[in-house]
């Protein structure tokens, strides 16, 4: 059984606000206690969701979770935007792939970096990414 | 806007960034380099990454649009200063950061910068 | 960890090794690197009898992180098991470079770092004597 603490959610709707979302993703590592290599791993990740949020997704908010298993801690972050959405999830998935100006490793960079990851996408109903590492 | 100070060093930029980068700082960054290396027709560019905990792909997008803006006006980009859990985390993200050269710290940078003919000095120059 | 002189780290890595093992050693060697500045390190697996595919992974994936930072690895001591495990696992070599023998790797250590070995006489004077014109000096 996995406890849930739902630490607090932070908009996406600017720059600055993908560094606010870096360094409230960092703070809740380290008080985790993460090591730092996977303190580095969940905020390139959250960097990398959180751009995406912005500029495909037109905005959207990120929520921050604490996970807690009977015998470990977890960070869990669920990044939401009420964009166009993904036509096909598979394809945006794949390394290089890209609808922007960006290198095409966001989805498929921040799967690589995380342990748990969902993506749920349809045309018209927006994005949800869903990433978190265990201790 | 706050700017990214960009230091001469002899014919190169030395450029420091120890703020936690939001994307249009990083852009105007790229856009005051690639002015400067004109301007004062600098022949090395060292970017100082030493403070950053963290180098997305947008970042690294950054350094490598750099490196090769900087080619294309006769200059030599090494990056240098990275920290092990930044690089680990790079090649888990499947960055390759391919046409950017690193070194360990500003010296040895400043060294690989002078070695391939990027700046010439005492007897050799030819100014 | 062994610094062998300036600029060159040694690691042997000996024993079986699992994958949280090597992810500690290879972060502690990047580390290393950063500390000692040093632009080359070898890991000889010289005393590893098996390598499985995710540890020859994390090998692969630590060379990449030292190259990205400014440094390079060499792998040394590669059994010819251990040879065939990674050619039939398909794990990608890419472009690092390996050794049979640690000796083998320290001589590029040398040659990289722009050194030598030179054979000392009885007495200093009699080496300097008996070195013949020519020979490389360090």
């Amino acid at each position: 059984m996995v406890l849930v603490q739902t630490n607090e959610s932070v908009p996406i709707a600017t720059d600055d606000d993908i560094v606010r979302v870096r360094q409230r993703v960092r703070d809740t590592a380290v008080s985790l206690g993460f090591s730092l290599v996977d303190q580095t791993k969940l905020v390139t990740a959250a960097s990398e969701l959180a751009r995406n949020a912005l500029v495909y997704g037109l905005g959207g908010t990120v929520r921050i979770e604490t996970l807690l298993n009977d015998r470990r801690s977890g960070l869990r972050l669920i990044f939401e935007d009420h964009g166009p959405g993904i036509a096909d999830t598979a394809l945006a998935l794949t390394d290089g792939y890209t609808t922007g100006n960006g290198l095409g490793l966001g989805l498929s960079g921040a799967r690589r970096l995380c342990q748990d990851f969902e993506l749920v996408s349809r045309p018209g109903e927006g994005t949800r990414v869903t990433i978190a590492r265990w201790k | 806007m706050e700017r990214i100070p960009i230091l001469k060093m002899g014919q190169s930029l030395l450029v420091s960034i120890q703020v936690d980068m939001h994307d249009r700082l990083a852009l105007s960054l790229q856009d005051d380099l690639t002015q400067q290396i004109v301007n004062t027709r600098a022949r090395g560019v060292l970017i100082d990454i030493s403070s950053l905990e963290v180098v997305d792909s947008f970042i690294g997008r950054m350094l490598a649009n750099i490196a090769a803006m900087a080619r294309v006006l006769d200059a030599q980009t090494v990056v240098v200063g990275m920290r092990p859990a930044v690089a680990i985390t790079l090649v888990e993200l499947g960055l390759s950061l391919t046409g950017v050269r690193t070194a360990l710290n500003v010296e040895k940078g400043m060294r690989l910068i002078t070695e391939s003919g990027g700046m010439e000095d005492g007897a050799g120059s030819d100014e | 960890m062994i610094k062998l002189f300036e600029g060159v780290l040694a690691v042997p890595m000996i024993g079986t090794l699992d994958s949280s093992r090597t992810q500690a050693v290879m972060e502690a060697l990047l580390q290393k690197i950063v500390d000692t500045e040093s632009e080359l390190a070898i890991i000889d697996i010289t005393g590893v009898p098996t390598v499985d595919t995710l540890v020859a992974q994390h090998l692969m994936k630590t060379v990449a992180a030292a190259r990205l930072m400014g440094a390079d690895c060499i792998i040394s001591g590669i059994r010819p098991q251990i040879a065939q495990t990674i050619v039939h696992l398909g794990v990608e070599l890419q472009d690092v470079v390996t050794k049979a023998t640690l000796a083998d790797a320290f001589g590029i250590a040398l040659r990289r770092s722009n050194r030598t070995i030179v054979r000392m006489g009885k007495t200093a004077a009699a080496a300097t004597s008996d070195a013949e014109p020519g020979t490389g000096t360090h």
